[in-house]
């Protein structure tokens, strides 16, 4: 479980898990009609449902590929929840494997943003490439 | 010059027409804008707005986005404040008083009803490679496929795209029943709760509003649903001001 005290978190550097606060800043709060609201040009990338790639064959090839690396010999009938599993997870995490589709995906989101995490930052992971705006990371 | 605004919160200046006392903004506080704009405050009907000057062409970006956050936890450490949305600007100070005064009574009941509360927002995804392991140890079918596709090196592409839908379906089971698991555990220590923004690939995305008591729970609560359940992945965030708490 990753807990970030967003009262710690405003100093510089402090944008460890900036994309989750940001969603909230932008679509939560209070609007007051007789205000202006900034135009949000720019930041569609905020929208982008990433669970449509969940869906994908990317996906399903990939779920395949992973199921065949399971070694479903190291208890395929126990009970989830077994320290076993434990201990197999923290150790194929320790071999340096690739995260999983599914906050993977929510990493991609998180880099696409614009880079919100300082450069080494272990938590970075991938590159996102063409949704990249420069600009944004300002 | 037009005026960005950030929060509300109560006045209690001796001397509202005066500048804010010490105590009440962090010196050198700064918000949006490059350079940052010092951060003031604008009284009105009893209400502080808390605002900085607005730089032309404000856009979203990252390092505004920042400031507007920074400047409400900052604030909220002195005082319940009512979050606005990011980019709320302002023709003019005397316009932000006039809707102070405006809107007084509402916007000081929702202080009351927001006063010692914090908004913590919880996500939730899956582990992969724990979740997939679940899910093939709750089926047999896909376990024999498993098996069948391994002993001839992978199976054919078909024979794998085939095998990848079906876990893929049990994953998608698997987080519905785990939606519904951390909603119910997490639920009885809140006020309220609310979804988050729809924007995100998470299974679960919550706000909660807590006292800061039941906040502490939720923190324990949700390190424990992690140990019993080892598949979740919970992302807390928190304590944030009651962005999806406040009502126009």
């Amino acid at each position: 479980m990753s807990v970030v005290p967003e009262r710690q978190s405003g100093g510089a550097g402090g944008t460890s898990g900036l994309y989750d606060v940001l969603e909230l800043v932008l679509d939560r709060g209070l609007v007051i009609d007789a205000f202006v609201r900034v135009s949000l040009v720019g930041i569609e990338i905020l929208k982008i449902d990433i669970r449509v790639v969940v869906a994908s064959v990317d996906t399903y090839l990939r779920f395949a590929e992973a199921c065949n690396r399971l070694d479903l010999e190291a208890g395929p009938h126990r009970s989830p929840g077994l320290p076993d599993l434990v201990g197999e997870v923290t150790e194929s995490g320790a071999r340096g494997k690739a995260k999983g589709a599914l906050s993977g995906a929510a990493q991609t989101v998180t880099d696409a943003l614009g880079q919100a995490r300082e450069k080494g930052e272990s938590r970075v992971r991938r590159a996102t490439g063409s949704r990249k705006d420069k600009e944004e990371s300002e | 010059m037009t005026t960005y605004v950030y929060g509300i919160a109560r006045d209690e200046r001796a001397d509202p027409a005066g500048p804010p006392e010490p105590h009440e903004l962090p010196e050198g506080l700064t918000g949006v804008g490059d350079p940052p704009r010092p951060v003031r405050v604008v009284g009105g009907g009893g209400l502080a707005a808390v605002v900085s000057d607005c730089p032309e062409r404000l856009r979203p970006k990252r390092r505004d986005l920042l400031a507007h956050q920074r400047v409400l936890a900052e604030v909220g450490r002195w005082a319940t404040v009512l979050p606005m949305r990011f980019g709320s600007v302002s023709d003019s100070d005397e316009k932000v008083r006039a809707v102070l005064a405006e809107h007084a009574e509402r916007y000081r009941e929702q202080l009351d009803r927001l006063t010692g509360r914090v908004e913590y927002n919880v996500k939730a995804v899956h582990r992969e490679e724990v979740v997939l392991h679940l899910v093939l140890a709750g089926n047999a079918e896909l376990r024999a496929l498993a098996a069948a596709n391994r002993a001839t090196g992978g199976g054919s592409y078909e024979e794998r795209l085939r095998f990848g839908e079906l876990v893929a379906h049990g994953v998608r089971e698997r987080e519905v029943r785990d939606a519904a698991l951390v909603e119910d555990s997490l639920r009885p220590l809140a006020e309220e709760c609310r979804p988050g923004p729809e924007s995100a690939g998470w299974f679960v995305n919550l706000s909660f509003l807590l006292t800061r008591p039941a906040a502490e729970r939720l923190l324990t609560t949700a390190a424990g649903l992690e140990k019993s359940h080892p598949q979740l992945d919970l992302k807390v965030h928190g304590p944030l001001p009651p962005y999806s708490f406040v009502t126009p």
